[in-house]
């Protein structure tokens, strides 16, 4: 189950959070997220792309200035997750064409909106990237 | 692009006003990219707040712009701060016409609320509307934030409305509505509240069949779900599952599902999962689904990620299910690329599915020893801790003390207090079963203390003092000459270097474990009572702020030890009883004063129990010393009680013409404790009380005879052994010499306290181990586990003992004879170093068929005795951690498949380096 996803920048500003199956408070989800980041910016590439954090794991991966984590529970497949990070940095490829942070800054509704067909009560339930743009592609018309 | 550009022409269009307005959002986020710190961040996000405050109130607010305010809002409440003022605006814009806006604002609500929250109640009639929309993309909005923000007492009100949604055209809406359903499953898991008698999972099953893929999917998760809850009704269902997951396996799914040429791998993932939970502890079950696990096994590679992403599910499930050769050696097999591979990623994973099969084939971990060496090396925090769980996995009698050496390096350097309690109940937990000696477990255990003791549960330390009190003199001795090692080394760092950083001081629980110790066995010491004595007497100086637990603790200790070292006319004895404020004339010096002082601040002391500890201990020591050393013998912990001893004790015969005469009297009629309880929750309920509070049952003043009654159930059984030892043969001799003290009253509390606590006579003795649920093999097995687990204790004699000892010895042995045989082939030490480490580690049960196949030596007759234990003992541990009931059948085959084969393959593994030793 997931249960968490935040992008990051290197510089440890959040660019979006997104929590599901769970409710924390603003000042919890401050907290959790400071730790989370501060922790994964620690890592170094020579190191795997998984660590623990109280009571969930994180699986991170890096595209150019910005980090994908996912907070996930013990029973998920870490290396599933790392793909899905990717699966979902293509579609938002595809949307955006060529996503940097700036897309993700300026139409966080959209990376949203993208998520929720993807990911629901923390499940992947889609990833065929056509099923996915289309409720998006259509709003955009 | 294009819509804002639009946007940017429109606002160009309505003129200058608007046109400032609109750069809003583009100022905050380009402010929000530029900023450097968080305090800027923060600072722009207030100034923010204020002005959203102020557009929103603004009665012209133009609503075309909503949206705007909406994101604004996330960015503000994402960045940690709080809009709550804005909520009611965000229900208000979910029910705007324009669709952008009305997305918006649902997403900024699931964003912001959940679904404890009142405001919900506000949004039920527009996500009702909503639901029933036209507009696909409408009702998906609505269902994706019903998944979120509806609760428990509103599910009735949108639940019809959701299962309507299942017949929708649309796939999309169909999917979604498959997972607010999934949600209000969970809100209700039992299905006693709002959903009692709803078949959700009928709604599932339909679904799985639904022709579109993304909702089958979406239909896989529901169902994920309930399996995981309870899998018994959905067993019929493994015919499907096993063909849908060889469907997409053999990629009859249409191309879009592909993910780098996988055929749609989250769902397989899915799929393989839900076999998991199907088929563990079932196995008609299980071989139903073997040979569809080995097709995806197979047809799954490791050229991309996600191919090993498929594998390594695959393998759990295999390790999850009840348990199939070929799987598993395929499974074996299909991990070797992991650990070899430079991927840090895919060596995690590695050390992961190799822990699981290990927890079934023990060999298997052998086959890969350098690789697990290298991850144990490994500067990653993450590969390390996998691979210390898999080191736990594999524990054995013959390599505990390697591996308990590794997690206490790691335990030593590590600062997360997740991880440290981990390891923490992994060391006690393996040191209790696995223990070579009872010397190794009293020294290991002592160490966790130190290094972790804030993490140890205080079961933990009761089964330590058990063990120590069960074991002869010299143990006792080597107890406290290390416990009073460790308080030096503490008094020494503190006298050495005051000024250096603030030294770790030693955790309560270990305190109490040392003063009980040196308590009961300080006679012992090889140094002057007296010395021992400044050592107890500087946990004080070293710890300020020791907690009136470890004092009492101490006073018990300080009358335990006088009494064992001639009393009051010994040395400790004549410190303690020093008149207060003489200037250590009698014999102390200033560390009799210091205990004369500890004495005395006692006895005046606030806490209760802390006084009647110090009476105790100067009542006691003035007693003459033949009634002293019957009180307080020594070595008689371990005592046996016969029943009617007990029962004495139990009832207080002795106390009963007291009773009568105080009933006489006028007394109050004794109450027991259930009674008193309903009489005061009485009083509660009719609500203010008039009459007067009766005495707190504590504050009585308690007859000497008793040491510790009052105190917490935890405190008292850690020094029960005394108490009880003592107040059995005080019995006699209480009667006619401290009754003076004891107050009738204090004798009718007495009674149920006493029955309390020596309720269950706890005879030393293995007990622990039948506190272990009942196992379902043989008795034969849990006889063999249970002495292999006793580190040779009383009941199993020295027969394991020594067995296990010898293990070690022929392995370090065989580890040495390999070293030297390397080291003629020119090998760094370094080298010479990992493999005797590999050898200690793997290399043990290869050791034992070396030795049994060279020399029928003694020990190894009871070394293949305890062969079998291990393997019985790590198949149930497997079972308890699945949590399911394997018919006893399983523990047979698992005997049958793991014992012999494991010895092959260890032959094969560690021959070569055992025969370049020879």
């Amino acid at each position: 189950m997931i249960k968490f996803m935040l992008m990051v920048n290197k510089q440890g500003q959040t660019r979006l959070a997104k929590y599901f199956a769970e409710f924390l408070t603003t000042d919890e989800r401050r907290a959790l997220e400071g730790e989370v980041v501060r922790k994964c910016l620690s890592r170094t590439d020579k190191q795997c792309s998984f660590y623990e954090h109280r009571q969930y794991k994180v699986v991170y991966r890096r595209y150019a200035s910005l980090f994908f984590m996912i907070g996930v529970d013990d029973d998920e497949n870490e290396l599933a997750i790392l793909e899905f990070i990717h699966c979902f940095v293509e579609v938002l490829d595809k949307h955006f064409g060529q996503v940097c942070e700036l897309d993700i800054m300026n139409e966080p509704e959209m990376v949203h909106y993208i998520l929720d067909e993807m990911l629901l009560g923390g499940c992947v339930v889609d990833t065929n990237k056509a099923n996915v743009l289309e409720p998006v592609q259509l709003l955009e018309g | 692009m294009q819509s804002k550009l639009e946007k940017v022409v429109a606002g160009l269009k309505t003129g200058p006003r608007f046109l400032k307005e609109l750069r809003e959002f583009d100022n905050l986020v380009k402010a929000i990219g530029e900023c450097k710190s968080k305090a800027e961040e923060d600072r722009i996000i207030t100034q923010e707040l204020e002005l959203l405050k102020q557009r929103l109130s603004d009665p012209k607010l133009d609503r075309s712009r909503g949206k705007e305010y909406m994101i604004r809002l996330i960015y503000c409440e994402m960045l940690g701060h709080d809009a709550s003022f804005a909520y009611v605006k965000a229900l208000q814009f979910a029910s705007d016409p324009n669709i952008h806006t009305k997305k918006a604002a649902y997403l900024a609500l699931t964003q912001f609320l959940d679904h404890n929250n009142q405001l919900v109640l506000l949004l039920v009639n527009t996500l009702l509307s909503d639901l029933k929309s036209d507009n696909y993309l409408i009702v998906c909005t609505a269902l994706v934030a019903a998944t979120k923000l509806i609760g428990a007492d509103l599910v009735n009100a949108v639940y019809p409305v959701v299962v309507g949604r299942l017949r929708h055209p649309k796939e999309h809406v169909r999917k979604k509505a498959v997972l607010a359903l999934h949600w209000f499953g969970q809100l209700d898991p039992r299905r006693e509240g709002p959903l009692a008698g709803v078949e959700l999972d009928k709604h599932f099953r339909t679904m799985l069949c639904d022709k579109d893929p993304s909702v089958m999917s979406a239909a896989l998760c529901a169902l994920h779900e309930c399996i995981r809850s309870d899998p018994r009704p959905y067993k019929n269902l493994i015919p499907s599952f096993t063909s849908i997951l060889k469907q997409v396996a053999e990629h009859r799914l249409p191309k879009s599902y592909d993910y780098h040429r996988f055929p749609a791998p989250f769902i397989q993932i899915k799929l393989l999962k839900i076999l998991a939970l199907l088929g563990s502890g079932d196995r008609a079950a299980s071989e139903n689904m073997a040979a569809v696990l080995l097709q995806a096994l197979r047809r799954a590679n490791s050229s991309h990620t996600i191919g090993s992403a498929i594998i390594y599910e695959c393998v759990r499930t295999i390790t999850t299910i009840y348990p199939n050769p070929q799987l598993l050696a395929a499974a074996a097999e299909s991990i070797s690329p992991f650990l070899l591979s430079p991927s840090h990623n895919l060596r995690y994973t590695g050390i992961t599915a190799l822990a699981g099969i290990t927890a079934l084939n023990p060999a298997a971990a052998a086959e890969h020893q350098v690789a697990v060496l290298d991850c144990l090396e490994d500067p990653d925090d993450t590969l390390k801790l996998k691979t210390l769980e898999l080191l736990y996995k594999m524990t054995r009698a013959s390599n505990i003390q390697v591996i308990t050496d590794k997690m206490m390096g790691y335990l030593a350097t590590c600062s997360d207090e997740h991880i440290r309690r981990d390891i923490v109940r992994k060391v006690s937990d393996l040191a209790e079963r696995y223990a070579p000696s009872p010397a190794w477990f009293v020294s290991t255990l002592s160490e966790v203390f130190r290094l972790g003791g804030e993490h140890v549960d205080e079961g933990a330390a009761h089964r330590l003092v058990r063990l120590i009190a069960e074991q002869d003199a010299g143990l006792h001795g080597s107890a406290v000459e290390a416990y009073l090692g460790l308080l030096e080394a503490q008094g020494g760092e503190g006298a050495g270097a005051p000024s250096a950083a603030p030294k770790k001081k030693l955790p309560e629980t270990i305190l109490l474990v040392i003063c009980w110790v040196l308590g009961e066995y300080g006679h012992l010491a090889r140094r002057p009572p007296a010395a021992v004595l400044s050592r107890l007497l500087s946990i004080l100086s070293s710890h300020k702020a020791a907690t009136e637990r470890v004092r009492g603790c101490l006073l018990t200790a300080l009358t335990k030890l006088a009494a064992h070292t001639g009393g009051a006319a010994g040395p400790v004895g004549a410190a303690l009883l020093q008149p207060h404020g003489s200037a250590g004339g009698g014999g102390g010096g200033p560390m009799g004063r210091e205990a004369a002082e500890l004495v005395h601040q006692c006895l005046n002391s606030q806490n209760l129990e802390l006084q009647q500890r110090a009476h105790e201990l100067t009542t006691l020591l003035s007693l003459p010393p033949p009634l002293l050393s019957s009180a307080l013998p020594v070595d008689a912990a371990c005592e046996e009680f016969s029943a009617a001893e007990l029962a004495e004790v139990a009832t207080l015969p002795f106390l009963d013409p007291l009773v009568t005469r105080a009933l006489a009297a006028g007394a109050a009629p004794y109450l027991p404790p259930e009674a008193r309880g309903a009489k005061t929750g009485e009083a509660q309920a009719k609500g203010l009380r008039f009459e007067a509070y009766e005495p707190a049952p504590y504050a009585v003043p308690l007859a000497s005879s008793s040491t510790s009654y009052s105190a917490g159930v935890n405190d008292a059984r850690l020094h029960l052994g005394s108490t009880s030892a003592s107040t059995s043969t005080l019995a006699a001799a209480a009667s006619s010499h401290t009754a003076a003290a004891a107050t009738p009253a204090a004798g009718n509390q007495l009674q149920p306290q006493l029955v309390l606590k020596s309720g269950g006579p706890r005879k030393w003795g293995p007990a622990q181990y039948e506190s272990e649920p009942p196992s379902q093999h043989t008795a034969g097995h849990s006889a063999g586990s249970s002495a292999a687990a006793a580190h040779g204790t009383a009941a199993a004699g020295a027969g394991p003992a020594s067995s296990s000892a010898a293990g070690t010895t022929t392995q370090s042995g065989g580890g040495r004879h390999s070293r030297s045989g390397s080291g003629s082939a020119v090998v760094t030490a370094q080298n010479a170093e990992r493999e005797r480490l590999a050898a200690s580690l793997f290399g043990t049960a290869g050791g034992t068929a070396a030795a049994a196949a060279t020399r029928p030596s003694p020990a190894h007759r009871p070394q293949q005795q305890s062969q079998p234990s291990n393997g019985s003992a790590n198949a149930s541990q497997q079972q308890q951690q699945r949590g399911t009931a394997a018919a006893p059948s399983a523990m047979d085959l698992l005997m049958d498949l793991d014992v012999p084969q494991q010895q092959q393959q260890l032959t094969a593994a560690v021959g070569p380096a055992s025969g370049s030793g020879r």
